[in-house]
């Protein structure tokens, strides 16, 4: 043994320490929580002109309108598919110019994954109400729920839990426990603002505040990124 | 090493007595360490982040690959050559192997401090 380990081996507790700074720093490096906020934000923005004109919708002399948000079954799957795919990009290229690998993939499967949900619970939706009347009366409360949460932006946050684990990121767990707290509070399914708006201009409400918290907590997580060490 | 008095356990050996001498070092186990968490970690980081010479990271990483611990790969990005490095089997389970013995003495050493 090498004097240098037999000093080391003296303070166990200073070499478990050591090896838990070093693991701490590489997944420091391995970050670019800014990145993937960045390339949702980008999705999320983007998504809201296929929103507006992919929409059907039928007013009745009554007041009623139906409406058919078709642009964003078109869009979402697609983007969802080319933002993950990106920001597996993003962070393996980052890491390997700083000269460390990179455990995105998990992240990029499991955002993967999370796209079928949308339009399967979209599909299943529709098959469901094919062949079953539309319930009468106001819908309870967890319905709006589950609706909300298998909306894409509810599946982005479930998406950004497993990066936040995977980071071992504390900030990131925090700010996308709020995101998903605003995701399921905000009425991303029935839009949001005066009746004089029209029906399009209400779903975009929701899916700009969406974007802007993406935006804003990508600028937020560059910002500590700067900051020195 | 800590002095440890201790009534001999035919059960329990010491866990310093376990420790790898090839693993057992400060230097080798920030690798170890490193390339664990990196997945892959290229020399010119470690170099970086260990605070070490080229010839005194090389000669480090020569013990690691002798052992089998690590997996040295030589090759081009553009004109600059890189080196990267990655752990083998036998490294990720010398790696957790060591820090279970590390988490043993210290336990040891507060059971004993307890007494």
């Amino acid at each position: 043994m090498t004097t240098d380990s037999a000093s080391a081996a003296g303070d166990p507790r200073r070499l478990l320490s050591d090896i838990r700074a070093l693991a701490h720093r590489v997944r420091l490096d391995q970050r670019m929580t800014w990145a993937a906020l960045l390339v949702l934000a980008a999705a999320t923005l983007v998504g809201i002109p296929f929103d507006w004109f992919g929409m059907k919708v039928t007013c009745y002399p009554d007041g009623g309108c139906q409406y058919a948000r078709q642009g964003l079954l078109y869009y979402w799957p697609v983007a969802m598919l080319l933002t993950y795919a990106a920001i597996a990009f993003c962070y393996v290229r980052a890491a390997r110019a700083r000269g460390v690998g990179t455990r995105v993939l998990p992240y990029a499967i499991t955002g993967a994954a999370t796209t079928v949900v949308f339009p399967a619970a979209w599909f299943g939706l529709r098959l469901y109400l094919s062949s079953h009347p539309v319930p009468e009366g106001p819908l309870p409360y967890w319905w709006f729920l589950l609706d909300r949460l298998v909306m894409p932006w509810a599946m982005v946050g479930v998406a950004l839990l497993v990066l936040a684990w995977l980071e071992r990121n504390v900030a990131l767990l925090l700010f996308t426990l709020a995101y998903l707290a605003l995701v399921l509070v905000l009425p991303l399914n029935i839009g949001i603002g005066p009746p004089k708006w029209g029906l399009r201009a209400q779903f975009a409400v929701p899916q700009l505040i969406v974007g802007v918290v993406l935006l804003l907590g990508a600028l937020g997580f560059r910002a500590a990124r700067r900051r020195p060490r | 090493m800590t002095a440890v008095t201790q009534t001999p356990d035919p059960d329990a050996a010491h866990p310093a007595n376990g420790l790898d001498e090839v693993v057992h070092q400060r230097v080798r186990l920030g690798i170890l360490a490193i390339t664990h968490e990196a997945r892959r970690v290229e020399f010119g980081y470690l170099r970086t982040q260990l605070e070490l010479t080229a010839g005194n990271l090389s000669k480090h990483l020569s013990v690691l690959e002798a052992a089998g611990l690590i997996e040295v790969e030589k090759g081009y990005e553009g004109r600059r050559g890189r080196t990267w490095i990655t752990l083998t089997d036998d490294g990720v389970t010398a790696l957790s192997n060591e820090i279970r013995r590390l988490k043993q003495l210290i336990a040891r050493v507060e059971t004993t401090n307890d007494e």
